[in-house]
């Protein structure tokens, strides 16, 4: 069996969140990291939807 | 309190990782019932989760309970009506008070929340599909883009967002009061849809899938392998952080009464079996909480790692799938609910006696029902089955 290809918690990824802004003028890692972990939220709360109600 | 729990989780733990603990676990699945011990209806633990949640609480109390679900009644409908979903029939809105909600079927393609032409959406990004095609058709008054947006839409979203983080924390505050109040161990964390599963309960329906697997296979296939690695995160999302305790995994169109053994071995089997190797490799067993008959397949379960699932038996003969399964992993159930409803608690303790004589000699067991309990289960009995357990489980 081919090895089993995972996929990012993710719905709207930083790479296309990241293309809104004209520039990052401090740390872009803080402002990924928040952006990850709230799209994260998303995810999680779109297959609670379909899977546990 | 707390030795009392460290005892309940150790027992729990080296039951389901089959090494003999002091005594059989009983691991309890009671959904309904516990409303009706305590004078509740279906409607009172189904659409106030807080009413759901003190029952459980009463019911860790007085009975010597080992580990046990949080909410056996899963859906909080006070939650799925925030957000206007139209597949569940409600008890105390479209049902009478005492009935358990109902998973409503479509019927026919156009109410199907997954059309049989949408197949090539879905597998390109199953969350974009989900997010923007079957939340809409699926609720109320989540508006799909380009429709026009209406004020509902966007309080809809904005409730079952708040909604869902509201029962994550009711649950955690509700998982330490089980451990502080009563020192039961909150059996499951996590859960688990076989890919095909979730195809056929939520996107397409029986009827869509039954008519997929023999007018558009590939497609089907090709579904279940790009929803795979979203079940997997899903179930990882919501795991026990410890490990200590496995993922659910409530199984259904895999019991043999559904669907052939060439459909099972073709569409249901290899991406459930590799997500439950992803799940053990990441730290977790799995429940296969499968619910019917599935006699004949049980043989695939076989191709899994030792002790990556526990294997809960309901209409089989549980002593023939433990002559099938029991060398690999441990077996949970026992108890037929029919008896719970209708039998005595002598028939309850004879029962009990038997089947862990039988089976549970060696460890590697847990006493449960068959099925999830329902409104229907007698007090008295239920009291039958865990004092039996204290009475004839210890090793």
């Amino acid at each position: 069996m081919s090895e089993f290809k995972k996929v990012p918690m993710s719905v709207f990824p930083w790479e296309e969140k990241k293309k809104e802004y004209k520039e990052i003028k401090g740390d872009e890692e803080i402002v990924k990291r928040q952006w990850e972990e709230f799209d994260m939220f998303a995810y999680l709360f779109l297959w609670f939807l379909v899977t546990a109600m | 309190m707390s030795k009392l729990y460290e005892e309940r989780m150790d027992r729990y733990w080296k039951a389901n990782h089959r090494e003999k603990p002091d005594k059989v676990p009983f691991r309890p699945f009671a959904a309904e019932c516990v409303g009706a011990f305590y004078g509740l209806n279906s409607q009172q633990v189904t659409h106030d989760v807080d009413q759901g949640l003190e029952a459980v609480i009463k019911m860790c109390r007085e009975f010597d309970i080992d580990a046990t679900v949080s909410n056996m009644v899963y859906v909080w409908t006070g939650l799925t009506e925030s957000y206007g979903t139209k597949y569940l029939g409600v008890p105390g809105i479209d049902l009478e008070v005492g009935e358990s909600f109902q998973y409503r079927e479509p019927r026919s393609d156009d109410e199907a929340w997954m059309r049989a032409d949408d197949y090539d959406r879905f597998i390109e990004d199953p969350a974009e599909f989900t997010l923007n095609v079957w939340a809409p058709r699926m609720s109320k008054y989540f508006a799909a883009p380009g429709e026009t947006n209406t004020w509902k839409n966007n309080l809809a979203w904005l409730k079952g967002g708040i909604g869902m983080m509201y029962y994550i924390m009711k649950i955690n505050a509700h998982v330490q009061r089980m451990k502080d109040e009563a020192g039961v161990v909150s059996c499951l964390s996590g859960a688990l849809k076989a890919p095909f599963d979730i195809l056929a309960d939520k996107y397409r329906g029986f009827r869509g899938i039954s008519y997929d697997i023999r007018r558009q296979p590939d497609k089907v296939l090709k579904a279940t392998e790009a929803v795979a690695p979203h079940m997997l995160n899903n179930a990882l999302g919501g795991a026990d952080p410890s490990k200590k305790t496995p993922v659910s995994h409530w199984m259904h169109r895999g019991a043999t009464g559904f669907f052939s053994e060439e459909v099972f071995k073709k569409f249901y089997w290899p991406t459930l079996r590799e997500v439950t190797e992803e799940l053990w490799k990441a730290g977790y067993q799995t429940i296969y909480y499968a619910e019917g008959k599935w006699m004949r397949n049980l043989k695939y379960f076989l191709e899994l790692p030792e002790n990556s699932i526990i294997y809960h038996c309901d209409k089989d003969d549980i002593f023939e799938v433990h002559k099938v399964l029991g060398r690999k992993f441990a077996i949970s159930g026992g108890v037929p609910n029919d008896m719970l409803a209708f039998g005595t608690p002598e028939d309850v303790r004879k029962r009990v006696k038997e089947v862990i004589e039988k089976i549970g000699s060696e460890g590697g067991f847990l006493l449960d029902a068959e099925a999830i309990m329902q409104q229907d289960t007698k007090r008295e009995n239920f009291k039958a089955m865990a004092d039996a357990c204290d009475e004839y489980g210890v090793y």
